[in-house]
């Protein structure tokens, strides 16, 4: 009886150890590559770097323009977050706690832009219409379209919104306090957690969206964001002697989200679960 | 007085939220609805052609293969992502030692761009000069490396791919939901002497049921409709082996992406009626299976 749960204890290690190396080995192989040359990478059949190329970094980031797409990246992720959030939490407000007509048929709109799937198509007028606005030049159209994106966000805060007592806007209005001011003063303060959850989940979504950026910025490399800079690398003339700078921009990319989620894990993972019960 | 004042209140508070969602999220839609009955390519003149569009895709065969591709590729997600991420949810959601780790780590692969990953995983798996070929012939395991994103097995490598990048986020939900099941069931059914595995398939399989059923669900509409890191890995390649429905749909709307596709041309009117259809079966597909798994809820 004893061998055989100590069997089946290091079946079920092997099985868990096995499948956690098949789940980092894609993310180790890409920053051990950020430091190999490109003949190593390509030829090399070597784990850890035979020469630590840290120089790979520095021409990623001059000659290959990844100074422009880390910037582009962080402008669009932190605007949307903060207009997100934003524009997110004041519907979320004004739903929850007061009474108005259409009401329901806002939150039926927000469903409904959460659950039709149509695919590649909106892209096309939303494109038209940054055009028409002359907002197609800048990053500001990707912006307020993936600010535009915001039922998921809204529905959190909704919830975290619930969950702040009634008797507070009470008391803030019988001090005459008037509901925006009670929102800025009062609500804004409390929704703290739910405002850095969702930060959290707007600033991912935004930091690795390829299609919208991809689709704006075609023509104009100067305003390309790392997850479309970096896969127009491997469609590039030179792509097979540029491999070490893939993996110095895949790096750019996967670390500023992996150094947050080591700290942030449980924050994201509760949102997942959360999602479940919501 | 109070009453209009609230009112108006609210809709100046309302109204960024509404008027991005009514212009960015509803009006692409509508003109989606309409142009699918027109004739338009994106310059001149749209034409109304009426149904035309539609019985043009049921004729399209590059469109049905491009379902069944999505069938294929949906299927498979699913085949290995569900089972593996209950078993994984299933062990960690006991008291095991280092379990917080574990969830962590297997949980990581979705907070990283599924673009950014799919160039990695390009260069891990290319043919020529792969890093796993590179592997695999050091070892002497293949003389001359795998053709992995080949006709012969490109899809199966774009389908590991997505497992890999899905199996953490079903393993939470189904972590959430296990965490559900109260534990005095598990230990009076110890008492009549249930072993592990009994356990697993009587109380913890049945109690599940209605998590089951939405992560399936949520995994079934998630399949169908990606194609970001196809896009990215084979640009649905070798001759059309892994073009996936929406991937077609996407190359009507931009045939000279990025990603130097397809000699294909814009068809905005002939796309609209594309999306159309693909959003249909997703629809038709998810309602099939609501309904089928109504067994699955019966439970509670």
């Amino acid at each position: 009886m004893r061998t055989k749960t100590l069997l089946g204890k290091s079946i079920l290690w092997i099985f868990l150890l096995v499948f956690a190396f098949v789940t980092l080995i894609p993310v180790v192989i890409t920053i051990l590559g950020s430091f190999k040359t490109n003949s190593e990478l390509t030829t090399g059949a070597t784990f850890l770097p035979s020469l630590w190329k840290f120089s790979n970094y520095r021409e990623a980031w001059e000659q290959a323009n990844f100074s422009t797409y880390t910037l582009n990246s962080l402008i669009v992720a932190l605007t949307t977050v903060v207009g997100t959030l934003l524009v997110a939490s004041m519907a979320a407000y004004v739903v929850e706690r007061m009474t108005f007509f259409g009401k329901k048929l806002y939150v039926g709109m927000q469903a409904f832009t959460m659950f039709v799937a149509v695919g590649a198509v909106v892209l096309r007028p939303q494109f038209d219409l940054m055009v028409k606005l002359n907002l197609h030049s800048s990053l500001w159209g990707v912006i307020l379209i993936l600010i535009s994106a915001h039922a998921s966000i809204f529905f959190i805060l909704f919830s975290f919104m619930k969950g702040i007592p009634r008797e507070l806007d009470e008391a803030a209005r019988i001090d005459g306090c008037s509901p925006g001011r009670t929102f800025w003063r009062i609500i804004l303060p409390l929704l703290g957690p739910g405002l850095g959850v969702g930060a959290l989940f707007t600033f991912r979504g935004a930091w690795n969206e390829y299609l919208l950026p991809l689709v704006f910025t075609m023509t104009k490399p100067e305003l390309q964001t790392l997850t479309v800079g970096l896969a127009n690398l491997k469609y590039g003339i030179s792509a097979a002697s540029q491999t070490h700078y893939m993996m110095a921009g895949a790096c750019l990319s996967i670390l500023p989200i992996l150094v947050a989620y080591i700290f942030a894990n449980k924050s994201f993972m509760q949102m997942t679960a959360g999602s479940l019960k919501g | 007085m109070n009453k209009t004042k609230n009112a108006v209140f609210s809709y100046s508070f309302l109204f960024p939220s509404a008027i991005l969602t009514l212009v960015l999220g509803i009006y692409p839609i509508a003109w989606a609805f309409r142009y699918m009955f027109y004739n338009y390519k994106g310059y001149g003149e749209a034409r109304f052609t009426g149904l035309d569009n539609f019985s043009r895709v049921l004729h399209d065969s590059q469109f049905w293969d491009s379902v069944v591709n999505t069938f294929v590729y949906a299927g498979g997600k699913l085949l290995l992502s569900i089972p593996l991420s209950l078993l994984l949810a299933a062990i960690l959601n006991r008291g095991l030692r280092g379990r917080h780790l574990l969830r962590a780590v297997f949980f990581m692969p979705t907070v990283i761009s599924t673009a950014v990953m799919a160039v990695v995983f390009f260069t891990i798996f290319n043919s020529y000069n792969g890093i796993l070929n590179q592997f695999l012939i050091k070892f002497n395991l293949t003389s001359s490396g795998i053709d992995w994103l080949g006709p012969k097995h490109a899809m199966l490598t774009v389908i590991l791919v997505a497992v890999w990048g899905a199996v953490g986020n079903y393993m939470l939900l189904f972590l959430a939901g296990l965490q559900n099941i109260p534990e005095d069931v598990y230990e009076s059914s110890a008492l009549d002497g249930a072993n592990k595995v009994q356990q697993f398939r009587y109380i913890t399989l049945p109690m599940l049921g209605p998590v089951m059923q939405m992560v399936i669900m949520l995994a079934i509409i998630t399949a169908l409709k990606g194609y970001e890191s196809i896009m990215v890995m084979t640009e649905g390649g070798p001759a059309g082996k892994t073009e996936v429905m929406f991937l077609y749909l996407y190359k009507l709307f931009f045939p000279v992406g990025g990603n130097g596709a397809s000699a294909q041309v814009q068809e905005f009117g002939y796309g609209s009626a594309v999306a159309f259809v693909s959003a249909l079966i997703v629809g038709i597909i998810s309602l099939v299976y609501f309904y089928a798994s109504k067994r699955m809820n019966r439970t509670d």
